[in-house]
Parts: structure tokens; sequence; C-alpha cells
């Protein structure tokens, strides 16, 4: 029987990172988007305004009442994935689900949920065998499919290194980790020639997008110069001139960190990158300070989940990641990912709220 | 079931990993920080420069389409070279006086170019302006280019067909892509707004092979939009070429022989399913298209009553006529319905109901047996005979032609045709089948339609012994290297039930019909001709339609044809001496080479 110190109070590194992030993003937002798409600025302040009232409120729950209701929550998840396939909204692909007047992309909490049951899986047995890791494949597969079938496939391949870092965080034997790696190395090919040309195109150009400089590589090329033209201390104040002037496709989206490089420079991007990384190491602290329980594992969990969105969204800004479409967390304009990320960070801190008993 | 590890050792090994994971995150980290040292601090300067200068441009480049070549490898369709004035929108100075100074020796819409360069997508994109610019013009503003900030001249090949009218149907055309057709294509195609692609035919079903794969040159370039240096680029993939199975020569003799004449000859090997020659009159010339044709003149083409733009040989459908009874006298041989010695007396009419069914011969042929009846065309025989099967049998028959059914030729927007029977047009006319219908289906009249190339696969399973074919029009297609991509066998579809002595009378029959009846137009000195012919008769004054389908030699089939006129002018079977004439030449020039 162990307790955990700190208790009762509140992580204040985490949340003062998640603030500061929070209302600069917002500024960032404004000095980009304002006045000409000034909406973007307004529903993003009321995406994090309600996202902040998640954190509050999830921040009181006991995380006890999470592992209970997991396996629920998955399901309900499953279901919307399902059902956004058929009824979803989106351009050339199903990712949003229409509820009354507010639409959300069930793939964000997708994320979460898979979280949840992989850390209630688990944690309840000490040692991870073959059972576990079937177990734990067959939560995580049929997300990856349903998400990947939206078309969605960057979110979707994010639930493997989630699936693999949280085996590897519940203390899988390294030889049955190298085994998976080897037999999805091994199933990759096969699976590969069973699809079609047509989705064996969109995965290549997905591994590399250099073979479609036209698109993509396009790009890539124009982030890039967005972000190195902010050199180190940037254009400042709306000088976002290569953003302003639409050279970047999704300016406040999938590429925002371009923008951020460029008007902040080097320096912006660092004190960014640096909150991330308190966030993340704090988390991967708050797991290790639970020790291996569905808290440990939650908050595990949650630490690669974040690190993951963040290295990939950063890294194809920057040219060493492919273009998928990757949401940075809490900077990105979208109200699933950043009432997703908003709740999740509420969980987090729920955690040193109150001891978690290691029976 | 499970091992209980020791609470320490859980407690160590997780914060082994939790460590491991805090380090890779770290590097991680790291990572990207060391990137952004790279682009932001180091190359920063150049990206800076390439931001506020904002001269970089993506130069697509086109590879050439493939060639469309006969099966002798003569070139059927094939890229040229074009020049194109382009405009690059951000590099201008002033719309208006570039446009009046170009105006001075170019034809431009000025209010439409206008206004296509201030909605361009990407103001850094060459916008082409003006297309197929000559010589001498190309000459001229190159040598004043300075003069015109903002023009660039680029060179893209031109899609040119040679033979221009010759095999138009079969070839088809190529023509900008259709907002419709790339919201069809999805994402992942690099077909672009602009971009040429197959409209119809062979262009437009191996598109995929033909165009190969775009690249692309992003460059820097200074204040004139020249460019100075190539930050990347990527070699487009040559088109592969598609060998059809169309043979030139016999297409132009078949061409030829048809004339001014509206309608269709097809040519086929009856062992492979291979097309040879595919004519259908009136035709184009995709020339027209490649260039891009204005839209006056695409109207013309479009509302033609004559409706050139319509393959015939896949698109027309057509009552097939005493064609048919070829499939009638098969299913009664094969049903055993009557043999070969039974007669019918025809009179020159028969009542049928309480109507009179004629025959083409109005004095009748008196008795005959089946191989007569088929030799002399006799309607009247035909009722009696069909009545004696009942319509069922005899669809059932045509089925197992193929007929109702497209061919699955590698043409588009092939027609099903139509098998009239009982529930059909219970539905379709909301009328009960009579014995009228039966007896009119019998002679291949009524409501039957047939396109000429399922007619084709019907005369190969008589020219091969049985055996049905999916006809194709592609050998093999090669890519620019000169590797087989793709090589076409032929495509067996199913068997028709044809028992051996069925096929002897029907061949022998066939063979009379040239020898001595009503296809004798068909004989000439060069080759022996089977085949039989048909009279579509029309409502009120229209000319008739008029078939023959067949094969030669008789002996040993190597091709089949299939010769189709819409209103023929002259009062004779003129189908039959085209198609004589046509193998005539065909086998004359086989025995020369």
């Amino acid at each position: 029987m162990q307790t955990v110190s700190n208790h009762g109070k509140m992580d204040w590194p985490i949340f003062l990172s998640v603030l500061a992030l929070a209302i600069g993003s917002l500024f960032h937002l404004y000095t980009v988007s304002f006045p000409e798409q000034g909406y973007y600025f307004f529903r993003q302040m009321i995406w994090i305004a309600i996202g902040m009232g998640f954190l509050f409120l999830f921040f009181l729950f006991k995380v006890s009442f999470w592992e209970k209701i997991s396996y629920f929550l998955y399901g309900v998840i499953f279901i919307l994935l399902v059902v956004v396939l058929f009824k979803g909204e989106g351009v050339h692909a199903h990712r949003w689900l229409r509820i009354g007047k507010i639409s959300f992309q069930p793939s964000e909490f997708a994320k979460l949920a898979l979280i949840f049951v992989l850390a209630k899986v688990l944690a309840k047995e000490e040692e991870v065998g073959w059972r576990k890791v079937i177990i734990s494949l067959c939560f995580t597969f049929p997300f990856l499919i349903l998400v990947a079938v939206e078309p969605d496939l960057g979110s979707a391949l994010l639930f493997l290194p989630l699936w693999l870092g949280m085996l590897i965080l519940a203390g899988i034997s390294w030889k049955r980790f190298f085994l998976i790696v080897a037999a999805g190395l091994a199933l990759f090919p096969f699976s590969f020639f069973t699809l079609r040309p047509y989705q064996k195109m969109r995965i290549l150009t997905f591994l590399n997008p250099a073979r479609d400089p036209l698109g993509s590589g396009w790009s890539v090329l124009q982030s890039k110069i967005a972000l190195g033209s902010g050199g180190l201390m940037g254009k400042g104040f709306k000088g976002a001139v290569h953003t302003q002037l639409r050279f970047l496709s999704r300016p406040f989206t999938d590429f925002i960190f371009a923008s951020v490089g460029e008007e902040w420079g080097f320096i912006g991007v660092v004190i960014v990158l640096g909150l991330y990384f308190i966030i993340i190491s704090r988390t991967v602290k708050i797991s290790l300070e639970n020790g291996r329980s569905f808290a440990g594992l939650l908050s595990g969990g949650m630490a690669i989940l974040v690190f993951s969105q963040v290295f990939v969204n950063v890294g194809m800004t920057a040219g060493i990641m492919p273009v998928t479409g990757m949401p940075l967390p809490l900077i990105s304009y979208g109200g699933s990912s950043t009432i997703m990320f908003l709740s999740g960070m509420g969980i987090l801190l729920s955690l040193k709220r109150r001891p978690w008993r290691l029976s | 079931m499970f091992q209980r590890l020791d609470t320490f050792k859980v407690r160590e090994r997780f914060e082994r990993r939790g460590r491991l994971l805090l380090f890779l995150i770290g590097c991680g980290f790291l990572l990207l920080v060391g990137r952004m040292i790279w682009i932001q601090l180091i190359e920063g300067k150049r990206y800076y420069r390439l931001s506020e200068s904002s001269r970089l441009r993506l130069i697509p480049l086109s590879p050439p389409r493939g060639f469309i070549l006969d099966r002798n490898g003569e070139r059927l369709a094939g890229d040229e070279a074009s020049f194109s004035l382009s405009v690059v929108p951000s590099n201008i100075e002033d719309v208006d006086q570039l446009l009046d100074s170009l105006g001075k020796f170019l034809r431009i819409d000025k209010e439409a170019a206008k206004r296509k360069i201030q909605q361009a997508p990407n103001p850094f994109m060459p916008l082409p302006l003006k297309k197929n610019v000559d010589m001498a013009t190309i000459t001229f503003l190159l040598e004043r280019e300075e003069e015109f900030p903002g023009t660039i001249i680029t060179v893209h090949p031109v899609r040119s067909y040679p033979h221009r009218t010759v095999a138009s149907h079969v070839i088809g055309y190529v023509g900008e892509v259709s907002r419709k057709e790339l919201s069809s294509m999805g994402s992942f195609s690099d077909v672009e707004a602009g971009d040429l692609i197959g409209k119809t035919g062979i262009e437009k079903v191996y598109n995929e092979y033909l165009q190969g794969k775009k690249g692309g040159r992003q460059v820097e370039v200074d204040a004139y939009g020249r460019p100075l240096r190539t930050i990347s680029e990527k070699t487009p993939l040559l088109g592969s070429n598609v060998y059809l199975t169309i043979d030139l020569r016999m297409q132009k003799i078949a061409e030829e022989e048809l004339g001014k004449r509206r309608g269709v000859v097809l040519i086929g090997d009856p062992h492979t399913g291979e097309i040879l020659a595919m004519v259908s009159h009136p035709n184009f010339d995709p020339n027209l298209f490649a260039r891009g044709i204005p839209e006056k003149k695409w109207l013309l083409l479009k509302e033609d009553p004559q409706n050139p733009l319509q393959n015939r040989a896949v698109r027309g459908e057509y009552a097939p006529a005493s064609t048919f009874k070829i499939i009638v006298a098969a299913a009664a041989l094969e049903n055993k319905v009557i043999d070969e010695d039974d007669t019918f007396l025809c009179m020159g009419r028969y009542p049928v109901g309480n109507r009179i069914f004629r025959c083409w011969k109005e004095e009748g042929h008196g008795h005959l047996n089946i191989e007569e009846a088929i030799v002399h065309s006799c309607d009247v025989f035909f009722y009696q005979l069909g009545l004696k099967i009942g319509v069922d049998k005899i669809i059932q028959f045509a089925r197992y032609f193929g007929l109702g059914e497209p061919t699955g030729i590698d043409l588009p927007s092939e027609k099903d045709g139509l098998l009239p029977t009982p529930l059909w047009k219970k539905t379709a006319k909301g009328e009960a089948w009579y014995p009228g219908d039966t007896a009119n289906l019998s002679i291949g009249q009524g409501y039957i339609l047939v396109t000429p190339l399922q007619m084709l696969n019907v005369i190969n399973a008589i020219a091969n012994g049985g055996e049905l074919f999916r006809p194709h029009l592609v050998k093999r297609i090669v890519d620019s290297k000169g590797r087989t991509v793709k090589e076409f066998s032929p495509k067996r579809l199913k068997r028709v039930p044809l028992s051996h002595s069925t096929l002897k009378l029907l061949r022998k029959s066939l063979r009379g019909v040239v020898r001595e009846g009503t296809g004798w137009r068909a004989r000439n000195k060069v080759v022996e001709i089977s085949g039989k012919t048909g009279t579509v008769e029309l409502p009120g004054e229209e000319r008739p339609h008029n078939w023959f389908i067949g094969y030669a030699p008789s002996d040993d089939p190597s091709l089949s044809i299939v010769v189709l006129v819409e209103h023929r002018e002259e009062d004779i079977s003129i189908a039959a001496e085209i198609a004589g004439k046509i193998l005539s030449q065909v086998f004359s020039e086989k025995v020369k080479s």
C-alpha cells in the first residue's frame, strides 16, 4: 500500500502552460485572421471557453469514474464513428457529425476513448501477455479502420503509436514488442496489395509527398517559406505576410504553426514547443507518480497522444513528416480538437487532485 | 492463468519505461527544434527572400501522351509540339496595357482574359492565355520579351490524329477536363483544371495508361518572370503506347467501300474476338477537339441530326431483320422442333390471328426445308417455325448468342439492345403478347433491337464453332521504355449450345445464301463468303436499313464481317455488295502480303 504525495494539489506547471497556450493561440489567431476572417477568432474563443469549462468540470471528477465508464464510452464513440460514415458531412470525406446545430468530429474523441479502454485493459493484470496484446489490439483496430475509411488516414495511423506506446509503458517484454513490430511489418505489404489502386496511391503519397509535388509538395514548400522567413525574431504583430497572402493552404488549421513561425520567429516557436514540452513531461511525471495503474497508464497515454500530435503537425509544417490533416492541440482552429484536448487536460489534472491508491 | 509479478519489480519496470518514454519525447522535441534552427536561422535568409519577392513559380511539366497505334504499328494518334502564350498574374504590371499591346498582333478576348487573370486561383502559376500560337508570333514575342512583363511562352504537346477521320469513333479524342470529370476523379489524381484527358473512345478508356504522370519544376524567377534557378524538380513519366487490334489497311478499305452512306462496318477475328476494323459513318475529325474546338462548331457537330459523334457500332440499335433467322433456326434445330427435312409451305402470305403476314416474295416460295428457307430468307417459313418454337425459346437462344446485353467491348457507353418478352411487353407497353408478336420476332422485326457489334458476336459464334468472345480493340500496352505493360488475350465469355449437326447445317445454309440466295451480291473472285442478309422495314416512307453479316473464307473462316447501311438509297442488297467488295480486297491484299 502506497500513497502518492502532492495530493489535493493542482499541477501548476501544466495548468499555467495550458493557459498560456490557450491565450497565446487566441492572440495569434487574432493577428492572422482579424479583421477579414474574424469569424475564426470568435469561434475559437468560444471553443476555448467551452473547453476550459470541461477542464474545470473534469478536474472535479474522480478517476474511478472514467475507469467505470471507459467501455461504455468506447461503445458510444464506436457507434458515432460508424454513424459518421453514413451520415457524416464533409467535402471529400465523412468526418463531421451534426447533432442539432453542433457538428463535431467523432475521431477526435475516439483518441481519448481509446486511451481509456487501453488503460483499463492493460492495468488489470500486471503481465502483458499475448492475450492482453490481442485484446488491446481488438480495441484499437476497429477505430483505426473506421477512421481510415472516413478517410482520415493521418488520424487513423495515430492510433498505432498510441497502442504501441501504451503497451511499452504497461511493461510488455521487448521480445513480444519486437515480434509485434515484425509481424506488422510483414503484414504491411500484404495488406498493401489488397488495397485498391487509388488507395495505394493515397498511401504512397502519404508516405512520400514528393510523389505529388504539385499538391501537398506545394503546401510544404509554402509552409517552409513562411516558417523560414520568420527568422529569429519573426515579422512581429500582424506581420505574417506570407500567411495572409493565402500562400498557405489551411492556414488556421493544419498549417497554423507556419504562421506562428513567420510572425514570432524562432523565439516564438521555441516558446510554443517549450510549453508543449512542459505539459508532456509533467504528464509523464504524473504517470510515474501514479505507478502502473489505470491512472498511470491513462496519463501516459495522454502524453503519447499529445506528443504524437505535436510531432506530426510541427514535423509536417517543417517538411520532415508527411502532410496529413493533423491538428496542433489547442493552437489549430477547430472545436472538436480543442475541446478534446482541454477535457483531457482536466482529467489529467484531476489525477493529482486525488490520491490514487495502488492495490 | 497469469503470473503475478512482485510489486516492486513491476513498479521499477514501469518507472524505467516511463523514463524511456520521456527520453524519446525529449529526442523528438530536440529534432523539431533542430529542424527549426535549420529552417529559420540557417536557411532563414533564403526563405525570407522567397517570401518577400514572392517570385516562386511552379511550372508543371506535362509528359507527352502515349501513342495509339494500329496492330502493325501505324500511328493513329500522337503528340505534336505546340506553343502557348501564358501569363503569370503576379508579375503583370498593368493588365489593361499588357492586353492592349498583346491584342495588336494576337486575337484575344480582352474582357474574358482580364477576368481570367483576376480570378486566377494561384497568381504565381502560369495561366495559358492563348494556345497554339504560330511560330512567327512566338519569335516576335521572344525578341521583345521585356516589353511584355508577366508573359511567358510554353511549349506543350498537342494531340494529333494523322489519319484524320479514319477510325475516329474507335480512337476518340481528347479535350479539356470538365469540372464534373475532375470531381469524379478524386483528389489522388494528378489531373488539374485545364488538362487534356480522353473524352471518348480508346483515348478515354485507356486514358490512365496514355496520359503518363505529370512532373513539375519549382523555380525562383526574377522581376521579369525569367527562371533564375530550379528549387526542385520531378521529371514527368511518359504515357504508354496503346496498340490496337485495328488493321489500318482494312479500316481504310472498309471506310472507302461504305463511302458516304450512313452505317457501320465491322471486321473481326472470329477466333479471338479482336476487332480489325470498326467504321461508323458519318464520322468526325478528332483533330478539331485536340486544339480546342470553337463552341459553334461543337454545337453543330453535337446537334447534327445525322449524329456524327455517335459510334453506331456500339450505340446504334436496329432491328436485326432476317439476320435473326440464324438464331431462330438454331433454336428450332437444337430444340428439335423440326429436323432438316421438314418443310413448310410459303404462299407469299400467312394468317396469324386476324392479321395477314406477308413474305418478301409476293408469289411465295412454295415448299421449303430449313436450309432453303435461310438461303432464300423466306418469311412465311419463319413465321410458322417461330410460332411452333414459341417466344421463350427464341429469346433464350438470342441470349445464348449474347443479345440483349452489352458485349463488354473496351469502348464507353455501349448499348444493350432489346430482347422483347411477354413480361417486358406487359410492363413496358401494358399489353399482352400476341402470336403476331412472335411471328414478327421470328423474322427479326418488331420490338427487338441489336447493335452491330452484337451481331458480329453472333456471326463469330457460327464461324468459330459456337464460342462467344468478348470483342476487344486493344492488343497490348507498351510503356515508353518498350516494356509490355498489359497484354490482352482473347476472353471467352461462354459457349453457345450448338450441336455439330446444327452448326454444319447453318454453315451450309449461309454458304448457300451467297452462292444462290439473297446474298449473291457478296460473291467475288477472290474469296468465298458465307453470310446472311437482312432488310429492316421501317414505318411510313422511310427507306429500309440493310444488313449483311458473314464470314470468309467459308471453309475455314479467318475473318467475320458486319455491314449495316442505314436507310439505303439503292433498292438492292447493298450491304452484301459492300461486304463482298471489302473482303475481296482484304483477301487479295492478304494474299499479296
